[in-house]
């Protein structure tokens, strides 16, 4: 009968639409990649104080130690950001870690990415080196390997000793909060942005303490009060992307 | 010394060069340096090239994006022959399908050498990430090319020598044909995805005012449409001049450069506008960008070769029936075509790089930077496009690509029946 061979064809396409809008809404909520899976009760952030900050450059070469970057990279680059009653004002500059990610969003591989205590995250091993999230990145903080970074680093061990596999070329590569650090001392029991050893490399050297690392979860982390007390404000705010790095501006003194 | 040059001249007449065989010699050169302009690249790495850090993506980029660009005539021609039914076109598709399969490949290799881990160019299928508009167009670039590979399957099986030596599977790939209107759907709809979104994948990008725009998508795909087929019949045409065993019906050729022309002129319409509204008002990044387009150093690109060659000279030429008529000139208008397009994906790629939007708060400026393409990416591209020279020369040849006499024995405009019973 006809009607049989319609109900077989009608049950397939049914089972056809079924299946695709099943997998299409499999697609769609795995395409929050701005997004971290999972939670977590930290939210890193870090207060940088312009007032304070003498551009001495320190936090880029304990940097370049602690994580092993190539000396022609900065992960953390210090930048002249105009004067303020006749004296210079300086920007450091490490990746912002973004609550929205462009980088995160556009790597078609999902080599960087979100974690729930909102570092965002480079799978060195994933890249495939196609350069779009340094397209993407409004705060020029990726950095390609152009070639591989052989030889000694001249900053150890003077300014500290890697703790972190060195990146092999083709891949770009950025500041990850030093989350080596950080997760290896709240497994010790450490609380990261008070005990050094498990705070970031350049909070820890910066030798007049312009940097502050904390979690912005808790309203009575240092990070937290510094913001609550001061004046604040972040890189290209504009944008939407919503850094997790936060200046105190320099100020005319009044 | 004349008696030298004549008696050179006769060694010469004695070999008896074919014009061909100097072609493919040439191409053949090429291609070997190119081959290890690529193999430098592969050993030494991306260092070797004038890409920066500011500039990551050049010369290869807009290789990649222009192969694609004029590979677009393929899902066009075959949409018209198998869905519009437009049977006649049938011949140009068969030219433009393969020349699309060429332009793909060029494309992966232009991709292979680009990116910084070619070992792991098998990551981008395996490791999804959904949300990036590359990730989509790797996607539809992927399974279009398998499409192209299908739809070229019986022009190899078609070939005489082919069939002469192994005549079972020639029939096995020219039953693949008769799957062409399955293979036109699908490649229409990837074809219009991933045309437009390697447009979006600039487009979306906010960091990169002059390139956040939703036209870019827009303009990738009409840009495309235009460039595509003027590929194709450009291809056709060279052909039919250069060898007495190609045959065209140079009416059908003339029938897509109209539509050629009237394309160029909703892709201008798009392009005014889009233009036109971001001289309006100042916008850190944006207004730059577009200045380095009017009035800076891509000026000439964009005002000679994308605007008035690439666009307005076709346009006059493609549309005015007597113009077009005369085949010399409608090879220039469509060579102009190509060029255009060529010099647009450039100049976007270029527009959003060398204009750095700084992130300083006092107030946001944009600075300058510069590319010009290093020795070993002008050589390795110069390879790529003398393998697709040689590539599309060998299918003229041997595979009869370009024959407006033959039709495909068994077409079957409607689809075919997917082996379900019969309902009554």
């Amino acid at each position: 009968m006809s009607e049989d061979t319609i109900g077989r064809r009608g049950f397939l396409k049914a089972a056809a639409t079924g299946a695709l809008a099943i997998a299409g809404l499999k697609v769609v909520r795995a395409a929050r990649a701005s997004e971290p899976e999972g939670s977590s009760p930290n939210s890193w952030g870090m207060v940088i104080d312009q007032r304070l900050c003498t551009g001495c450059g320190q936090c880029t070469l304990a940097c370049r130690a602690h994580n092993d970057v190539n000396p022609e990279i900065s992960w953390n680059r210090v930048i002249v950001a105009g004067e303020v009653d006749g004296k210079t004002v300086y920007l450091p500059r490490p990746c912002m870690h973004c609550e929205k990610p462009p980088c995160a969003e556009v790597c078609p591989v999902g080599a960087t990415y979100h974690r729930p205590d909102g570092i965002i995250m480079m799978d060195y091993d994933k890249c495939i080196g196609c350069r779009y999230c340094e397209v993407a990145c409004p705060y020029g903080a990726r950095a390609f390997n152009w070639e591989a970074f052989t030889g000694p680093n001249p900053a150890v061990p003077e300014w500290g000793q890697p703790e972190v596999a060195r990146r092999p070329r083709g891949v770009p590569e950025k500041c990850s909060f030093c989350y080596q650090r950080i997760d290896r001392g709240l497994g010790l029991g450490l609380h990261p942005g008070i005990d050094p050893e498990a705070t970031p490399a350049c909070v820890v050297a910066c030798p007049v303490g312009a940097r502050l690392f904390g979690n912005l979860n808790d309203p009575d982390s240092n990070v937290s009060q510094a913001l609550a007390g001061s004046p604040h404000y972040r890189l290209r705010e504009d944008l939407g992307t919503g850094p997790r790095v936060y200046y105190l501006p320099a100020r005319k003194e009044a | 010394m004349a008696s030298i040059g004549a008696r050179f001249r006769g060694v010469l007449g004695s070999f008896r060069i074919s014009p061909f065989a100097v072609w493919v010699g040439i191409l053949g050169v090429i291609l070997l340096v190119g081959v290890a302009a690529g193999l430098m690249v592969f050993i030494k790495g991306l260092s070797i090239t004038n890409l920066n850090d500011l500039v990551p993506w050049g010369l290869w980029i807009t290789m990649d994006l222009s192969s694609i660009a004029l590979s677009a005539g393929a899902f066009l021609l075959c949409a018209a022959v198998y869905l519009l039914g437009l049977k006649q076109l049938q011949p140009v598709a068969r030219t433009a399908t393969f020349v699309g399969l060429i332009g793909y490949s060029m494309a992966l290799l232009a991709l292979i050498m680009d990116i910084g881990r070619p070992d792991r160019f098998w990551h981008s299928i395996i490791f999804w990430n959904t949300h990036s508009v590359m990730w989509e167009v790797t996607m539809c670039i992927l399974l279009y090319f398998a499409v192209l590979i299908l739809e070229a399957a019986p022009i190899l099986g078609g070939a005489a020598w082919f069939r002469n030596r192994w005549p079972k599977l020639a029939g096995q790939l020219q039953t693949v044909h008769q799957w062409a209107p399955v293979l036109a759907i699908v490649g229409l709809f990837l074809s219009l995805l991933h045309q437009s979104s390697l447009g979006a994948a600039y487009g979306v990008l906010k960091a990169r005012p002059i390139w956040y725009r939703p036209d870019m998508s827009v303009l990738f795909i009409a840009s495309a449409i235009a460039a595509g087929p003027s590929l194709t019949v450009l291809i056709s045409m060279i052909a039919a001049r250069v060898s007495r065993k190609v045959h065209v019906d140079d009416r059908l050729l003339e029938r897509v450069g109209s539509f050629i022309g009237w394309v160029l002129v909703v892709y201008l319409y798009f392009r005014f506008w889009d233009a036109f509204a971001m001289t309006y008002t100042y916008t850190p990044g944006r207004t730059e960008g577009l200045q380095l387009l009017t009035r800076g150093p891509l000026a000439f690109n964009f005002w000679v070769l994308e605007i008035v060659l690439g666009a307005l000279v076709p346009i006059i030429i493609l549309l005015r029936p007597k113009l077009r008529a005369r085949q010399a000139l409608r090879m220039v208008a469509l060579a102009l075509v190509v060029v255009g397009v060529v010099a647009y994906r450039w100049d976007t790629n270029l527009a959003g790089q060398l204009t750095v939007v700084t992130y300083l708060p006092s107030e946001i400026i944009t600075r300058y930077t510069t590319y010009v393409p290093s020795p070993v990416e002008i050589l390795s591209s110069a390879g790529v496009l003398a393998y697709g020279a040689l590539a599309i020369t060998l299918g003229v040849r041997y595979l009869n690509v370009v024959d407006h006499r033959t039709r495909e024995t068994d077409i079957h405009v409607v689809a075919p029946a997917v082996a379900l019973p019969a309902s009554d």
